[in-house]
């Protein structure tokens, strides 16, 4: 019996000691949340980043690489050349995004898709990583003895990431392409690469990005690993992108299989993207 | 030893029942003005606590709770502005004005609500003006004031001032039911 009131006097001592109204009503509010940005835009560097248009979203996106820098002050480190894709993409939900592009390497129309499968949440039952599916084709429309499914080239991604902290994620992209023509007989027709991204958060609307993609399975011997550095400045409705990187394509069979640049004689592009949203 | 603690509670209950209502599904919602752009955002997770005996109130506002039509601006709001990860709630604790002179009807009648208001990790004390009736059981409480945003460190940079305004009407809407 007395343990009994010694217990009741502890329990109901807890109800007497809540000044806050709050702690009254049984709080429920633990459900999981998702979690916003994980990347500022839909590219890290060079890479498809788990960012998609967000719903009734248009976005459009210019990618503008400078030519090589090998040739120092003469041609101002490439600013006399310049590689350029733009496109435009829209948020049909939280879950699809279509796009199309055009670049002017090799004059290629591209169209894609990024599907989120999985959302990254915090909170009770929370998923700790982010999932989407990015697919491509791409079409070379410059004028070249070459038939119709010669022109054309497949890239599948499947893009896992992570936001770690407020400042700091990572993402990995397996990725497959398949490319209809290939010039020599030592290349193949279907390439395999594990792609890794991230980026750090300098502050609240700035960052230092970084992506590379490792090859799998033999190149030939011209092949360079391609990645990318950049600098993200956010800017409400505009995300700018600014990057050191040795592929100046800014297509995935491009930037993933055609990187040339060496850092040796400071052969690498210098690039910015620009992102414009519109709310329709 | 357990029948002796039901038993216990159920002789003492009486003693420590307060009188209280609360929702769960208390709405808020904000707006901004400015030429260049307005922007609203509706949250329908307030939390809202009122003790009938001593007219205090208490409210726990979910920031991620915020929806706005244009999903980049509801980043941009939890990312950049309220830092809802480190922030994740804004809150009020405070009591009703003269609250034993209240006859509570269903007839509406305007009150004075004083307390402290917390958002984005800065405190404030606050007196505003609000509505307050009964119908059938359930209270419901309105209220309508101007929040300055500078009051609570939210910073807006210098290229964005003209999107965003300077004082963000705040319109709250409750239904509270007996706990």
């Amino acid at each position: 019996m007395i343990r009994t009131i010694i217990l009741s006097t502890l329990l109901f001592g807890g109800l007497w000691a809540q000044d806050d109204l709050l702690e009254l009503i049984q709080d429920d509010s633990d459900v999981s949340t998702p979690i916003w940005g994980t990347f500022k835009a839909t590219r890290i560097v060079n890479a498809q980043s788990i960012e998609m248009p967000k719903p009734r979203i248009l976005e459009f996106m210019i990618l503008h690489r400078f030519g090589s820098m090998s040739d120092g002050f003469y041609d101002l480190f490439g600013m006399d050349e310049a590689v350029i894709r733009f496109d435009l993409k829209y948020g049909l939900n939280d879950h699809i995004s279509l796009g199309a592009g055009r670049s002017s390497l090799n004059k290629t129309f591209d169209l894609f898709s990024k599907i989120r499968f999985l959302r990254q949440t915090k909170g009770q039952g929370s998923m700790p990583i982010s999932i989407a599916l990015f697919t491509k084709l791409e079409m070379q429309t410059i004028t070249r003895d070459m038939d119709m499914p010669d022109r054309l080239t497949f890239d599948v991604q499947a893009l896992i990431a992570r936001k770690f902290n407020r400042s700091f994620s990572l993402q990995i992209m397996p990725t497959y392409i398949h490319r209809n023509l290939v010039l020599t007989q030592n290349e193949k027709h279907e390439l395999i690469s594990f792609g890794i991204g991230g980026r750090m958060k300098l502050s609240k609307r700035t960052s230092i990005n970084f992506d590379t993609f490792f090859p799998i399975g033999d190149r030939q011997d011209s092949y360079v690993q391609s990645w990318g550095m950049g600098y993200d400045i956010e800017t409400g409705g505009h995300v700018f992108q600014l990057m050191v990187t040795n592929a100046q394509g800014s297509f995935e069979s491009e930037y993933v299989e055609h990187a040339r640049g060496q850092l040796e004689d400071l052969d690498l592009y210098i690039g910015f993207n620009i992102t414009r949203v519109f709310s329709l | 030893m357990k029948k002796n603690i039901i038993i216990c509670l159920l002789i003492l209950a009486p003693l420590f029942a307060r009188n209280i209502y609360f929702t769960r599904s208390g709405k808020v919602s904000f707006f901004s003005s400015t030429p260049i752009e307005d922007i609203k955002a509706e949250n329908e997770q307030v939390t809202c606590v009122l003790d009938l005996d001593k007219g205090e109130v208490s409210f726990r506002i979910p920031i991620l709770g915020f929806r706005f039509r244009n999903g980049l601006m509801q980043e941009h709001f939890n990312e950049n502005y309220m830092e809802s990860d480190i922030h994740p709630n804004a809150s009020f604790k405070g009591k009703i004005n003269d609250w034993h002179e209240i006859d509570l009807t269903n007839k509406v009648r305007s009150i004075a609500l004083e307390g402290t208001m917390t958002i984005h990790g800065v405190s404030k004390v606050i007196s505003e003006k609000g509505n307050i009736s009964i119908d059938n059981g359930n209270i419901s409480g309105d209220a309508n004031f101007q929040i300055k945003v500078a009051d609570y460190d939210v910073k807006i940079p210098k290229i964005l001032r003209e999107n965003i305004a300077k004082v963000i009407d705040v319109d709250i809407q409750l239904v509270l039911k007996k706990k």
